[in-house]
């Protein structure tokens, strides 16, 4: 649900990342705040546990090269991925106009993964929307772990639906991946939002 | 529940200042913030334009959404106001309408009943305007051509310092 100033001429769109629990969600934001340059980037709020674990949300603002004279804010959220919280999932999804699904590609973890996209697209649903139809980019995070499922195995399990949705293979803490999947949820968001004109070739 | 879009055009944005002035005027509060549901920034005055009002709204809208899940818990459908108390400036936060919060910072000058009394006024004024944007074609001016590939792609890149 983006929102259009015309006198401020800022355009607003909410990005969320979901996924489940210690799967690397507020790593893609952490590495995110700490390589933007401060003029394309917020402050960085994170309501955590003691134990650094997602209570409520992160939060981050970014923004890239304006256009046609606006604005264009990308407000970056995570979710807390315990099964627990799902209330809070809930909420933080409220207004979103594109998804970061980061999975664990651990096989320890593939369950957790199944259940997560499910209750993404249960919880969209509780705003009117659906998975098939949100901006949505997957994110097979913890590439660099030995005990980790193949990619195709990932994309047989998690990226199922019509239209298949883009994937990158990521290790968010060490950044990689991390702008890749940015920047496509970020132009896919637009492009929905936007429309996108042929490029005229002469 | 089907969310709607929001746009504020030039003639809205000037309207819903000119009730969050006379508010400020009113209740002599300090700020004025009005935020969308989601987190989401739509307009602010007073000293809110030295505030860091982005994180501002994410906060709030938290704190709302998380309030309104605890009163459906009692069985209410929301509690409609809330307010948090500081030792130099408080803030009252309230809904305006289904999907639009107000949040007022202020401070010794005035009073939570005073603020109360003229926020409810301001929330159905503001509320009329947004009804109206509602209603308002979304893309009109320099936003109602599609984007080309190369202004998409610049206004999504993002990149590393």
């Amino acid at each position: 649900m983006s929102i259009i100033n015309y006198a401020a001429k800022v355009i607003n769109f909410k990005l969320v990342y979901y996924g489940p629990g210690l799967a690397g969600k507020t790593a893609n934001l952490q590495f995110i705040h700490r390589c933007l340059p401060d003029t394309n980037r917020g402050k960085m709020i994170s309501l955590a546990t003691g134990d650094d674990r997602t209570l409520f949300f992160d939060f981050l603002p970014v923004s890239a090269t304006g256009v046609r004279g606006f604005t264009t804010r990308f407000q970056l959220y995570t979710v807390p991925g315990q099964t627990l919280y799902n209330m809070t999932r809930r909420l933080v999804l409220r207004g979103v106009d594109g998804v970061v699904f980061v999975a664990d590609s651990q096989w320890e973890r593939l369950r957790e993964n199944v259940e997560s996209l499910r209750n993404l697209d249960e919880n969209l649903k509780e705003y009117g929307l659906a998975l098939a139809t949100t901006p949505c980019v997957l994110q097979y995070n913890k590439r660099d772990l030995g005990h980790v499922a193949p990619l195709d195995y990932l994309e047989y399990l998690l990226n199922r639906g019509t239209p298949r949705v883009p994937f990158f293979e990521a290790v968010a803490l060490d950044g990689r991946g991390v702008f890749e999947t940015l920047n496509t949820v970020s132009r896919m968001v637009l492009v929905r939002e936007f429309g996108q004109a042929q490029e005229v070739r002469s | 529940m089907r969310l709607h879009d929001v746009v504020i055009h030039e003639a809205d944005a000037a309207r819903i200042d000119g009730v969050l002035r006379r508010f400020l005027a009113d209740s002599s509060s300090a700020a004025a913030l009005l935020i969308d549901r989601s987190g989401q920034p739509l307009a602010e005055t007073g000293t809110a334009r030295t505030l860091d009002v982005g994180s501002i709204g994410a906060l709030a809208a938290g704190a709302f959404a998380s309030t309104a899940a605890l009163a459906r818990l009692l069985g209410e459908s929301e509690f409609s106001v809330l307010f948090h108390e500081g030792v130099r400036e408080s803030m009252h936060v309230c809904a305006v309408g289904e999907q639009t919060i107000l949040l007022v910072i202020f401070d010794e000058r005035t009073t939570i009943g005073m603020v109360r009394l003229f926020a409810r006024e301001a929330a159905a004024s503001i509320g009329t305007i947004l009804e109206e944007t509602r209603r308002r074609p979304k893309r009109v001016g320099a936003l109602a051509a599609p984007l080309t590939v190369e202004e998409t792609r610049r206004a999504s890149d993002h990149r590393p310092a």
